[in-house]
């Protein structure tokens, strides 16, 4: 009995020890992200221009770093979208991984609480033109005139357009480009139209289970009149005339049958797909995944897909909702290597960021922007101005993924005809602001 | 407490010091004593601790708590989406509980008979109950999906319009009790089982001696025999049912338009999401208070039962 | 089984209800059987329609997928530490203290069996948000001993074997004092062994329910290394993955719910007399 364990004894050490010799030459740090898992497809692909979507790409990417770092190991340690309430959990255990996947919207819940830790100098040492950053991306990450994360796309609320269906239904000008309203009362027109001659609905929305549609939509109505809804940034202000005026205009696109109904975010993304309506309102990171959808012969997407910015249908301006993914470094005892892998992985990111580009989101560096790399991506010459129309809410604004959720719940119970309209915004103001004036 | 008077009319005198004795000692006390500790610790004190809590306003990341009296309670009672997460919860419990009842009693009615096909059918219906609750809710999604769900494409198959029953306000609730009472329906099944299980045969046959039809057994034998199981579970189903959390949670996210959102939920996301410990805390008492009504019932019920 | 079989045991009528609780398993059934279908199809395939599940292509691509990359195994080994761990624990203590209480006079004993007792009416919701920072002052969260502890305090087990050990006649540790054994020995080696059915009884509820916990665990383990099955299904089944891959999400739905099942199955005879057991007590 003795010498078994003893002899298991020595070769736990001897695994061990192997083990710890392997991992002493690298410095291995932990990174939680979203974006789903995919190993099994792309679990050892390290060339990422072979990778597809946003999983895909993201993976590649990691296992690339991985592959050609001498001194960096990067865990990654994928979580539950959106995953803030287990980042919070986990911060308040004292344990957060060294760097986490974060949406803009959010980061100054963490900054203005000092949990996490600032870039400038950082980038500054690695050779990171802060000055190549988009100004949407910039701004996103730049809190009370610190960075504190590495932006990493702009993604913003697109038209998926099925063409096959749009020829179908005579939406498609002399050019092979889909004609898209200019007003609401164009809207309602090409909707009907559209309704008519392919029996189909006109849009294909996410209404059920999530509250992003509505969040998303109903925000960039209100940028397209140039309704300043969070002026002040601890009051939201819905009783505004356009506030009313969006509202009904959702509420009758459902009414009226403008839209599938009832579909989750997974239903919506299949329901597309397959052809079951003309236009997708949904975000940029579905370009790519479409796009090689139509390359495929004999589905209901073959050569029949466009994407364009969320049309312009009132007067005030071309702004649409957006937000950005980013990676942020959580505040922590790291050692000095850590803290160096860290930002070298960082600019692992900044330095290949047209590959995440390929998704479908815009890249938050200026020179990729301009690149003919980029611009010769499909679509996006159309979708380049989205970097400048991209809107987000002010970054002074508190608690915004629970403000998204709030008044995406209400802007959803009006749009459904579970409230009336005016019940719904005065919910979510009352709501929103409660929620604001308890917030620190 | 009769030992006492029955030892003492043996002879003591053999007993050597060392050996264990009959009445009070304190080393006795060691037996209870490291459930304690983790009762004391775990329990006990992270009761007071969220009693306290609820009292401050408290943000997770900010020591700067402040104490502010029923302030949290106020703003909770004020509150139209916490009133109607307490709503939900009662809602859904008034739903599942005689479901409950009725069909775990109707499956032990017709499974309590010793052949294979009675096992396995048996084994069907407490099957499920081992299932986590994140793969219960997996299949359900299946099952509900309005696109390509189960339901819908049978529905489409007869040429009806698909039900959408996780997101429409009206019968996202009923579809999470459905869900829930596929999930677990084995255990009050099992229970009545062997309810039915201890009554005496010969009750039955003097019945059927009487030409007593089915049904009139089954109201003046049967019904009265298992009252108290019966009771048993109304009162558990009731305390598991009023924490309901994983199967909204995952389902339907508390939605559409809060319809599905119950007490824990809101305590969760009050705490995590939010941020807001104190608010938190506030609710978790509200449901703590709620809860320890049903449980005192439960825990009178069953004295009750032990008496008698 | 011969009781109120009477019941049901005559007339024409107990193949009527034989048959229509068959049609209810059956349908009972059919949420398993979809999802086990959906697990043997191409994620692509899924992605567009699932009316395609009675239609070949299957593959066993899903299931090859789950062995190559997807943390089903480790979430695996944590749910079986911590559900091991619970159990035992759950099992030392409430047999101590149940003999303790029943048995074991001390000072004060009968007041504070009635504190553990209102313990019954503390629901663990209501000490969750206190909990999490307690332990989160420990940093003790993503460890096994802060996933397995909170299941301890419990007083259901303690109530349960004390009522256990009450039931079992005095003569018996009586005779064993009488031959001037010590209390420990008496609860060791006399008593213990003829609570063995109350403790499959506790330690099959005590598994299941540490299986299957998964408020504490959602919150406590936090590190993907640290999930249990429990948290990290619920990880897997975000709007992406759902769109993304179907077919494997089922499959491992269907492999996170094998091992569980399958023991299940295996002591389906004890798991049913240890409820009934749990029913008369």
């Amino acid at each position: 009995m003795r010498k078994l364990s003893t002899v298991l004894l020595a070769g736990l050490v001897v695994t061990a020890g192997a083990g710890t010799a392997l991992a002493a030459d690298k410095t291995e740090i932990s990174v939680s992200r979203f974006f789903g898992a995919c190993e099994a497809d792309y679990g050892s692909v390290t060339d990422v221009t072979k990778a597809n979507g946003e999983c895909g790409i993201i993976t590649a990417l990691i296992n690339k770093f991985n592959a050609e770092s001498t001194t960096t190991v990067v865990k990654p340690e994928i979580v539950e979208w959106p995953g803030y309430d287990q980042l919070t959990a986990r911060i308040r255990s004292g344990e957060p991984p060294v760097i986490s996947v974060m949406h803009e919207a959010v980061i100054s819940n963490y900054s203005s609480r000092g949990l996490l830790e600032p870039l400038d100098e950082d980038f500054a040492k690695a050779g990171i033109d802060v000055n190549d950053m988009t100004d949407a991306a910039r701004q996103g990450v730049t809190k009370d005139g610190k960075i504190f994360a590495m932006p990493f796309d702009t993604h913003t609320w697109l038209w998926h357009i099925n063409m096959n269906l749009f020829k179908q239904a005579g939406l498609v000008d002399e050019a092979g480009k889909p004609i898209l309203p200019k007003s609401t009362e164009e809207l309602f027109a090409q909707a009907e139209q559209f309704k008519q001659k392919t029996g189909k609905p006109y849009f294909i929305s996410t209404l059920a289970n999530e509250t992003a549609f509505y969040t998303r939509t109903f925000d960039t109505l209100l940028y397209q009149q140039n309704a300043d809804f969070f002026a002040d940034p601890n009051k939201v202000n819905f009783s505004s005339p356009e506030a009313k005026g969006a509202l009904q205009l959702l509420s009758d696109i459902y009414t009226k049958d403008y839209t599938t109904k009832n579909q989750d975010y997974a239903a919506s993304v299949s329901s597309f797909a397959a052809g079951d309506g003309g236009v997708f309102i949904c975000g940029t990171w579905l370009v790519d995944t479409y796009d090689q959808e139509a390359k495929k012969e004999g589905v209901a997407l073959s050569n029949g897909y466009a994407v364009m910015p969320f049309p312009q249908i009132y007067s005030g301006s071309p702004r649409v909702w957006a937000d950005g993914h980013s990676w942020v470094l959580l505040k922590q005892d790291l050692s000095d290597a850590q803290r160096a892998s860290a930002i070298e992985f960082m600019k692992f990111l900044w330095d290949n960021n047209y590959e995440w580009a390929r998704t479908g989101h815009l890249p938050i560096r200026k020179s990729i922007i301009d690149s003919d790399q980029f611009k010769a991506l499909p679509f996006r010459a159309d979708l380049a101005p989205l970097a400048v129309n991209g809107t987000a809410l002010p970054s002074a604004v508190k608690l915004q993924f629970s403000i998204q959720d709030i008044e995406g719940e209400e802007v959803g119970s009006a749009m459904r005809g579970d409230k009336p309209v005016d019940q719904a915004l005065a919910d979510a103001e009352s709501r929103i602001n409660e929620l604001l004036a308890n917030a620190k | 407490m009769t030992d006492v008077t029955l030892s003492s009319a043996r002879p003591v005198a053999a007993k050597r010091p060392g050996g264990a004795s009959i009445g009070p000692r304190w080393t006795n006390a060691l037996f209870v004593a490291p459930y304690m500790v983790f009762y004391v610790l775990l329990l006990v004190y992270p009761l007071f601790k969220g009693i306290w809590m609820s009292l401050l306003q408290s943000d997770m990341f900010d020591d700067t708590s402040k104490f502010s009296g029923l302030a949290n309670y106020y703003r909770l009672f004020n509150d139209k989406v916490f009133i109607g997460t307490v709503w939900n919860t009662v809602l859904f419990v008034v739903m599942t509980v005689p479901v409950f009842v009725v069909i775990g009693l109707l499956l032990a009615l017709a499974l309590n008979r010793s052949d294979r096909t009675a096992a396995a059918l048996r084994a069907i219906f407490f099957g499920t109950s081992v299932l986590s609750v994140t793969i219960v809710t997996i299949i359900w999604k299946m099952m509900y999906m309005p696109g390509n769900g189960a339901i819908a494409s049978v529905m489409r198959y007869f040429g009806l319009d698909p039900i959408a029953f996780t997101t429409t306000a009206s019968l996202a609730l009923p579809a999470i009790a459905i869900t829930t009472i596929w999930w677990i329906i084995g255990l009050p099944m099992m229970l009545f089982l062997a309810a039915l299980q201890q009554i005496p045969g010969e009750l039955y046959e003097a019945a059927a001696l009487d030409n007593a039809s089915r049904a009139r057994s089954f109201w003046s034998i049967t019904l009265p025999s298992i009252r108290r199981t019966m009771l048993v579970v109304v009162i558990y189903e009731i305390v598991a049912q009023f924490q309901l959390f994983g199967q909204a949670q995952l389902l339907t996210q508390g939605g559409p338009n809060n319809a599905s959102r119950p007490i824990v939920q809101f305590i969760y996301e009050q705490g995590f999401r939010s941020w807001n410990l104190g608010y938190a805390a506030a609710a978790s008492e509200i449901l703590f208070v709620i809860m320890a009504v049903a449980a005192l019932a439960q825990f009178f019920a069953s004295r009750k039962r032990v008496e008698e | 089984m011969a009781a109120s079989e009477h019941i049901v045991g005559r007339g024409i009528g107990n193949k009527l209800i034989l048959f229509t609780v068959i049609l209810v398993a059956v349908f009972w059934m059919l949420p398993i059987a979809w999802t086990l279908l959906l697990s043997f199809k191409p994620n692509s395939e899924l992605m567009i329609s699932t009316a395609s599940a009675f239609q070949p292509p299957y593959t066993l691509k899903n299931y090859t997928d789950i062995f190559q990359s997807s943390g089903v195994f480790r979430w695996l080994w944590n749910s079986a530490v911590v559900s091991v761990g619970v159990t035992a624990g759950i099992l030392i203590l409430s047999s101590l203290a149940g003999y303790g209480f029943a048995r074991a006079e001390f000072k004060g004993r009968d007041v504070i069996f009635i504190l553990v007792l209102l313990g019954l009416a503390v629901p663990e919701q209501a000490v969750i948000i206190a909990r999490h920072q307690i332990f989160s002052d420990l940093k003790m969260h993503n460890t096994y001993p802060a996933i397995i502890l909170p299941g301890l305090s419990s007083a259901f087990g303690v109530f349960l074997m004390t009522q256990y050990f009450k039931a079992i006649p005095k003569d018996i540790d009586e005779a064993a004092m009488l031959d001037n054994a010590s209390r420990f020995k008496i609860f060791w080696k006399v008593l213990l062994p003829l609570t063995i059915p109350a403790q499959a009884t506790l330690g099959i509820f005590s598994f299941l329910g540490a299986w299957n916990d998964y408020l504490w665990p959602l919150i406590s383990a936090t590190k993907p290394e640290m999930f249990t099955i429990t948290v990290g299904m619920a990880s897997t089944q975000t709007n992406f993955a759902q769109s993304e891959g179907l077919g494997f999400l089922m499959a491992q739905a269907i492999f996170a719910g094998l091992p569980v099942f399958i023991v299940y199955l295996f002591f389906q005879k004890y798991i049913v007399r240890a409820v009934a057991g749990a029913a008369i007590n």
